[in-house]
């Protein structure tokens, strides 16, 4: 480059990035806390993926699918209708983001030891991720390799394209035991962010990883595992041992909250607004206050998932603007939407493709009064909101041509069957000659609102999971956003899951302290269930304390079918029940059949569906990607497979 | 009267036998004997007109006396002595060894388009040219030879006056063009090394003449766009039908059965075309100048969309004494795309049963369907919040193409010459776009308005230093070339995004009044600085006009690529033999040229992005409660050994002309390998990182190539007709991947397939009532639900042994067995017809609007319908599946199989019809007049995809655009960009053209 115009000519074949970072920058502090904050947003691949979170669902007692489900819902509901293959597997979500995350936990906790700047409690954190991916792919898969492709738990930059699956009790024992030890070791007891991890926190996952390892080892139903490994542990305990340990941890977790504990009621849980209250240990962060960092658009008609979207309680929302009220006091006339789409707690943006068992209406949730947690998991009474969607009509007529004016109930799920007798049902979506209801729904006599009883819940009208419902306060007076997906925090973990893990562990053999057995600590959580409020269904406060009645109502002696009865009262529609099932191996004794009404307006007649529930279900299959982008032979392929999805 | 006799000679004196004389405006006319003689009745005055086959018409003022004329004629523009450019100089098409496809300016134009790339397709044999978009303005995807790389860049070097190009094609006004050169085989491409891998394109523009007066040339033409043909979406019962049969989906508040709104019609308008264009040229006896500028406008069929192109050029050319010249070249545009915010899906999607209207005549914001809120668009909706500030999207293109040179002639050493070239680019985009309050929300009037600002810049500069040696002594011809060049790019975008800017009036003009919050996304910055350094060198020997040979060497450096890998030399050498000139051919009398021609060489692809080599680090935004964070996490790994993917190329040709050049032809087979192909590989998630580049590989392109000129009548009775065909073949495959491996299947990469091969199940018909195994090959399937292929094994009961699955998946290569153009042109007393196509046969065209990603043809009665043929009892033959049947991601299941078309058609581009004034009015003016008026897309034939959906069967997407969902066949999106597809853009449209080209 001989020309003199061009002074920076021997430079010409220099490289210097200026817009992105190389993967050298995990050698600075800025880029260790970068890695740090990447390992709390990769929870939102997973939590709040809307095709993830319903494969901890459907398939389960508390979830099916529903009238608008496609493959990816039909599936994993195991009735004959769909076929769960490693193409159609959805725990993709878990297997295509936990790995990236491992790596980056990897990278952090070698370069960051390199960094002064860099605390024990800093990295901690990188190892409760990493431990943390590392059970969930472990519950979800069996053994999954810990060698990505430069060594166990190292981290990897080549360009592995081989892979070779661990054990689970070298999952348990190698990776995530030692990590969440070292974690609670270094981690502070009180947050460094807001939601960040705490010893509390990994003492809650340890607690968890025990008990599940404990069932691991016991097998009591012969559930096979993969690949092929003895049911022995490397660390030569037992699984009472593992019980017991999962005790002492949970217990101490109680009784060293740090900033955490019980909210005073379960409304207070899950009521929009108080997302980050001192119940909720772990949450994928969203925010409605800034586009970019919650990842997902605020106010555009969005889809469901990618990017980190949450859009679960899009899944579980019934499409409830299909109901219609008449404009004439006669029922007739152009019907009117009456309950329009609105970005709050109790509607929604629906989408119709998982709807509740009868079973968990009516069995899990049977006492509705005395217990405030069915009216606050659900939205039973969907109110009229039509001004807000630029509707004029003053009073629009309902059911028996009754009017009703807005904020009055207009369709109602009942609590139990005593007013069954006297409902009446219309043949298909409406009552001849009248323009109203159009979702098939019943009239009691002097009701303006139209009735669905517990027991004539379909898969096309059924009742909302308000416990997850978008939450906003930039609604003004109109309907808000609710075709952007839900700006909360999905949630992971709770407090309140200590004294269930403790109880189910001392079930299950561990010697209690005094003052926490399972009853007792079963009795803490129903105690504050009997608390209420507010009412939902009455959409209006109301305080009541039926903690004593509660807590005498709890059987004498606890077992794990009781556990797993509360914890689904407790955690409905969280995306926990897959992995308790799983975990208790009891998933087709409780989910082997359930009751449903078919997906046509005016069904009410409950249908009882089988699942095929076979052993090789309690492991998902590795999905089709991890496969498909493996060089390997066929054989290989096969063989890398879990055993019947070949 | 006199009679006017003369002898008609060639360049070299022989004698001309044969050729026409008329009297020009008479039916006088006589033809020459055998010794070039000829005697015709003219008047003092009078102008004879001489035309020959294989020479340029003359025409002669009969003079004073009875003088015989002694009349040579030059050889005509088809002529072996025609001059192509060959990069870094030129050469008489007679001595070309390589593989060199040209067509003239004037030619190229008999197609009317803003840009060279339309008006090429179909034109040169091996130039296969597809359309990315039918939007305004769009451009094309250019493809030499086959695709190489497999996820490097595959488009191929544009060279604008032999400046390398860094602009997009459509910055270069057609009108300005005096020829195109598109150098196809390594031999040739090799003096461009690195950059000539994909082949190269010698755009030379027009320079003006020495020893001319200024002449004045206008060109330009009007039309009319009319859409081609509309979406086939269902009307009001056909849709009511539908949801009937799906029975999933009741009536939404807006719908009733009775009403059937055609929202196409609502939306689309005529669109508008103009192009006009003025220069100015001529010349000293030391120098020349060419001048001028051009307007180009296109209001497309959908409102507000609109290409606006305004054109600089100027070229000036001095010597300066006897050794030195001088001169300048500069190309300058202003552009501005506008509309591109409006697509169609709303509109296609929008249910046939619901009207635009309240009941009281009032326009609806939004129709309220069963499961979606749609905003109503229509032509006067969408002007009107365009004409109020409430809806824009504007993208304002800048771009000037700049060069000079110096030469200075060695004074003592005959042929010598040293020149410099120094080429400065600068190409800026701005993009700003703003949607008002509520605009496009049906649901929320209030939705906050949002504003954006997109600004990328590229500057350019190549310097190159050229000594050349040009001389012929004797029968020896010589030429020799020694290049050293270095250039760098740096390209730079800022972009920023805001919510609610208080004031329509401000668009996206001040992002800082925002209300709302603004985002600089760190993901759309970008600063890319990257350079090359070349040194090189070529002799071009002749012997006698019948043996020649090229050799070429050359060597790139890149910033690129790894440390230690970033030099490569390649070679490439070539030879010609021109059997036309050996006597033992002569005396044959047949062919009038005949040339074998062979080559081999070797170019390389650096077509990596900048900083490959290096790995990244991707970024997630975070938020920890109110308190914001921005996480970091690996995607793609460092390659420190990343190096040159090259390709080899063997070349095989043969020139021919015969029947006194009335037929001209060329016959090409060609084969390149590329290896070391880069490859930005995507791991299994097991491995910690989404992707590597690397040096992975091979791949081979195989093809044959035919071109025929032919003049089927001469001057019969004043009839003129040519034609021009040309047909190749194309054979695509990759030959091996990374480590032996034969598979790919994340990256649908297939030993022995196209690279641009499909991973999908393979549709077979439709499950009938009386098929066997529903249940057991399609769990929870049902009776006309799609069939695919079943591979698998059976028990020894007949029964399959397992379900329909991933094993089931077939490849299916994408590519056509062959393709082609065709052109041909009628004269006769200055009308003429000319007619330009093209075609192609096989491979698949993926409909995406058919296919389960374009969320077109979900058979749900959710939304509205692509118009298909369903299956119901009582239509069980039909092609689609049953509505409401079995599901996968909304779409029925393996609903991407209904993507796949047949890919045949025959194409029509246009036909026009001219007329010559010169024959008549402008009799004997200097003015010289011509008026044409032009159908372009007038039919389709052949093609089974048109034939279903009356479409246009040419591609204007790619895979990841024009649909509403790319997950629906793979997991890995990035497979689908590769794919050109017909998604839902803007319509294609059928132009009615009206021009006239005046020079005085």
């Amino acid at each position: 480059c001989a020309m003199l115009l061009f002074t920076r000519c021997k430079k010409v074949l220099e490289e210097e990035p200026r817009s992105t970072y190389t993967p050298d920058f995990f050698k600075t502090e800025k880029g260790v806390l970068g890695g740090i904050t990447s390992q709390y947003a990769h929870l939102r691949l997973i939590y709040g993926q809307p095709y993830y979170y319903n494969t901890l669902e459907t398939g389960t007692d508390e979830y099916t699918y529903a009238s608008s489900a496609d493959q990816n819902f039909k599936d994993v509901d195991l009735s004959g209708v769909g076929n769960l293959t490693a193409a159609s597997s959805r725990s993709d979500a878990l297997w295509g983001t936990a790995f990236s995350n491992i790596n980056t936990a990897s990278g952090i906790i070698e370069n960051g030891g390199a960094v002064p700047t860099i605390s024990a409690a800093l990295l901690a954190e990188a190892r409760f991720f990493r431990a943390f991916d590392y059970f969930l792919l472990v519950q979800t898969f069996g053994g999954v390799p810990l060698d990505l492709g430069a060594g166990e738990l190292k981290f990897n930059i080549s360009a592995s394209r081989k892979s070779v699956r661990n054990t689970v009790p070298e999952v348990y024992t190698k990776a995530v035991f030692p990590d969440l030890l070292q974690a609670i070791n270094d981690l502070p007891d009180a947050p460094r962010v807001t939601g960040g991890v705490t010893k509390n926190v990994a003492r809650l996952y340890l607690a968890k990883a025990y008990l599940t390892y404990g069932w691991w080892l016991q097998n009591p139903n012969n559930i096979p595992t993969y690949p092929a490994a003895n049911r022995t542990d490397p660390d030569n305990h037992d699984a009472a041992w593992y019980f017991q340990k999962a005790y002492d941890i949970a217990v101490q977790g109680i009784s060293n909250p740090g900033s955490y504990g019980l909210e005073s009621t379960f409304y207070d849980v899950h009521v929009g607004g108080n997302d980050r209250g001192k119940e909720e240990m772990l949450y994928a962060d969203h925010t409605q206050d800034n586009e970019f960092y919650n990842g997902a658009c605020l106010s555009c008609f969005d889809s469901e998932s990618g990017n980190g979207r949450n859009g679960a309680t899009w899944m579980v929302t019934f499409n409830y603007t299909g109901i219609r009220s008449a404009p004439n006091p006669t029922g007739d006339g152009a019907g009117v939407s009456p309950v329009q789409r609105e970005a709050a707690q109790s509607l929604g943006r629906p989408y119709t493709r998982m709807c509740p068992t009868i079973g968990a209406i009516t069995n899990t949730f049977a006492e509705k009064t005395l217990d405030s947690r069915y009216d606050g998991t659900f939205t039973t009474v969907f109110r009229g909101n039509w001004p807000k969607g630029g509707t004029t009509n003053a009073t629009l007529y309902n059911a028996n041509d009754m009017p009703v004016t807005p904020g009055q109930p207009i369709l109602s799920f009942l609590n139990d069957e005593s007013l069954t007798p006297g409902i009446t049902y219309p043949s298909g979506a409406s009552f001849p000659g009248k323009s109203s209801n159009a979702i098939g729904a019943g009239v009691l006599p002097g009701r303006a609102d139209f009735v669905i009883s517990p027991r004539g819940i379909s898969r096309i009208v059924f009742p909302n999971l308000w416990k997850i419902g978008e939450y906003r306060t930039d609604n003004g007076t109109g309907l808000g956003q609710p075709n952007a997906t839900s700006t909360r925090p999905f949630k992971i973990a709770k407090f309140s899951e200590f004294y269930f893990i403790a109880a189910e562990a001392a079930v299950k053999g561990a010697t209690p302290v005094a003052g926490k057995s399972a009853r007792e600590l079963i009795n803490v959580i129903r105690a504050r269930a009997g608390k209420w409020k507010f009412s939902n269904k009455d959409n209006a406060a109301f305080v009541a304390d039926n903690s004593a009645a509660m807590t005498a109502a709890t059987p004498a002696v606890i077992d794990i079918p009781y556990i797993l009865a509360e914890r689904s009262r407790e955690y409905f529609g969280e995306g926990m029940r897959w992995f308790d099932l799983v975990r208790t191996q009891t998933w087709s004794d409780i989910a082997g059949t359930y009751d449903i009404c078919a997906a046509t307006y005016g069904s009410h007649t409950p249908q009882t569906v089988t699942r095929t529930i076979d052993k090789k279900y309690y492991l998902r299959p590795i999905p089709q990607a991890q496969l498909d982008g493996m060089d390997a032979t066929a054989d290989e392929k096969a063989a890398y497979q879990n055993p019947g999805y070949q | 009267q006199n009679t006017v006799r003369g002898k008609i000679t060639d360049q070299k004196g022989a004698p001309v036998p044969g050729a026409s004389i008329t009297v020009k405006g008479t039916n006088t006319g006589t033809n020459t004997g055998m010794d070039g003689s000829f005697a015709i009745p003219a008047s003092k005055g009078a102008v004879l007109v001489i035309s020959s086959v294989t020479f340029a018409v003359k025409e002669v003022t009969v003079g004073d006396d009875n003088a015989i004329l002694n009349i040579q004629l030059a050889a005509a523009a088809t002529d072996l002595n025609e001059v192509v450019v060959i990069g870094y100089g030129t050469q008489r098409k007679e001595a070309v060894t390589g593989s060199v496809a040209s067509i003239g300016g004037e030619k190229m134009r008999e197609v009317p388009t803003p840009n060279i790339s339309q008006a090429l397709q179909g034109r040169l044999p091996g130039v296969d040219i597809a359309q990315t978009s039918t939007q305004p303005g769009a451009t094309m995807q250019i493809r030499i030879r086959g695709t190489r790389s497999l996820t490097g860049d595959n488009n191929p070097l544009i060279v604008l006056d032999g400046i390398p190009f860094i602009g997009s094609l459509a910055d270069i006004n057609p009108n300005d063009i005096k020829s195109i050169d598109v150098l196809k085989d390594a031999s040739a491409t090799a003096i461009y090394g690195s950059r000539g891998a994909n082949g190269v394109i010698l755009v030379t523009t027009d320079k003006g003449a020495k020893n001319r007066k200024p002449r004045v040339s206008y060109s330009g033409y009007v039309g009319a766009q009319k859409v081609f043909a509309k979406y086939p979406m269902m009307n009001g019962p056909q849709f009511v039908a539908l949801r009937k049969a799906a029975g999933q989906y009741t009536n939404g508040q807006d719908e009733a059965d009775s009403v059937n709104t055609d929202w196409q019609d609502l939306l689309y308008q005529t669109g508008i075309v103009t192009d006009h264009n003025i220069s100015v040229s001529g010349g000293s006896e030391t120098g020349s100048y060419n001048f001028g500028g051009g307007y180009y406008n296109n209001q497309g069929v959908i409102p507000t969309q609109q290409y606006k192109r305004y054109t600089v050029r100027g070229s000036l050319d001095q010597g300066v004494g006897q050794y030195v010249r001088v001169g300048l070249t500069t190309n300058t545009n202003y552009n501005q795309t506008q509309g591109s915010q409006v697509g169609l899906y709303n509109t296609l999607s929008m249910t046939p049963i619901s009207s635009p209207y309240n009941a009281d005549g009032t326009l609806r914001r939004g129709v309220r369907m069963i499961a979606d809120n749609q905003y109503v668009y229509t032509k006067d909706v969408v002007k009107n919040l365009t004409n109020n500030d409430q809806w824009v999207n504007e993208t304002r293109g800048f771009a000037t193409y700049n060069s000079v040179y110096g030469e200075i002639k060695a004074p003592f050493i005959t042929g010598l010459k040293y020149r410099m070239n120094l080429g400065l680019d600068y190409v800026q985009t701005n993009n700003g776009a703003y949607t008002g309050a509520g605009v496009g929300d049906a649901l929320n009037p209030t939705t906050p308005s949002s504003a954006s600002v997109d600004s990328r810049n590229t500057v350019h500069y190549t310097l190159e230093n050229l000594l050349t040696y040009d001389r012929t002594i004797g029968k020896h011809a010589i030429n020799a070339v020694a290049l050293y060049s270095a250039e760098q790019l740096r390209y730079v975008r800022t972009n920023m995004a805001a919510r609610d800017i208080p004031a329509d009036a401000f668009q996206f003009y001040n992002l800082g009044q925002a209300a709302g919050q603004i985002t600089v996304d760190p993901a759309n910055q970008d600063y890319q600085l990257s350079g090359l350094k070349s040194a090189m060198g070529r002799i071009m020997y002749s012997y006698d006009n019948k043996y020649m040979i090229s050799a070429t060497l050359r060597s790139d450096g890149s910033s690129r690529l790894a440390p230690g890998h970033k030099w490569h030399t390649y070679p490439a050498i070539s030879a010609g033999w021109n059997l036309a000139n050996e006597s033992f051919i002569q005396s044959l009398d047949i062919f009038n040229t005949l040339k074998l021609r062979a080559g081999y060489g070797e170019t390389s692809n650096q077509a990596i992005a900048p900083y490959s080599t290096l790995g990244k680090l991707d970024t997630r935004p975070y938020n920890f409660g109110s308190s914001y964070s921005t996480g970091l996490y690996v995607t793609q790994l460092p390659n420190p050994n990343l190096g040159w993917e090259f390709s080899k190329t063997f070349n095989f040709g043969l020139d021919f002309s015969i029947l006194k050049n009335r037929l001209s032809g060329t016959i090409e087979y060609y084969i390149t390998k590329t290896e070391g192909v880069l490859f930005g590989q995507t791991l299994p998630p097991t491995s910690g990182v989404t992707s590597i580049t690397g040096n992975i590989g091979t791949t081979q392109n195989k093809g044959f190539e035919l071109g025929l000129n032919g003049v089927i009548l001469d001057n019969v009775n004043g009839f003129t007709w040519d034609a021009g065909i040309n047909f190749y073949v194309n054979k695509n495959k990759l030959t091996s991947l990374a480590s032996g491996q034969t598979r790919d299947e994340a990256n649908w990469w297939f030993v022995g397939h196209n690279i641009n091969a499909i991973f999908d199940y393979q549709r077979v018909g439709l499950w009938q009532k009386d098929d066997a195994y529903l249940n057991t090959l399609e769990p929870g399937g049902n009776i006309g639900m799609i069939k695919v292929k079943y591979t698998g094994g059976y028990k020894s009961d007949g029964t399959p042994e397992r379900a329909i699955g991933s094993a089931d998946r077939q490849i299916m290569d994408v590519d056509p067995d062959w393709q082609g153009g065709f052109n041909t042109h009628v004269a006769y007393k200055g009308f003429d017809l000319g007619v330009v196509g093209f075609y192609r046969h096989g491979g698949i065209l993926f409909s995406t609007i058919h296919g389960a990603s374009g969320y077109l043809n979900l058979l749900s009665g959710r939304r509205n319908n692509i118009n298909v043929d369903y299956w119901t009892p009582d239509n069980p033959n039909a092609k689609y599946p049953k509505p409401g049947g079995i599901v996968s991601s909304d779409n029925p299941k393996y609903g991407s199989t209904l993507s796949y078309f047949d890919g045949s058609f025959m194409k029509i581009r246009t036909i026009t019809l001219g007329y010559d004034f010169n024959q008549s009015l402008l009799k004997k003016s200097n003015i010289k007049l011509r008026m044409y008026a032009t159908v372009q897309n007038p039919f389709v034939m052949f093609s089974p995809f048109h034939k279903e959906s009356g479409l246009d069967p040419e591609t204007n997407s790619y895979g990841n655009q024009n649909v509403s969902s790319t997950g629906a066949i793979s997991s890995n999106t990035g497979l689908l960009n590769r794919l050109l597809t017909v998604g839902y853009n803007t319509p294609s449209t059928r132009n009615y053209i009206l021009g006239a080209n005046l020079t005085f």
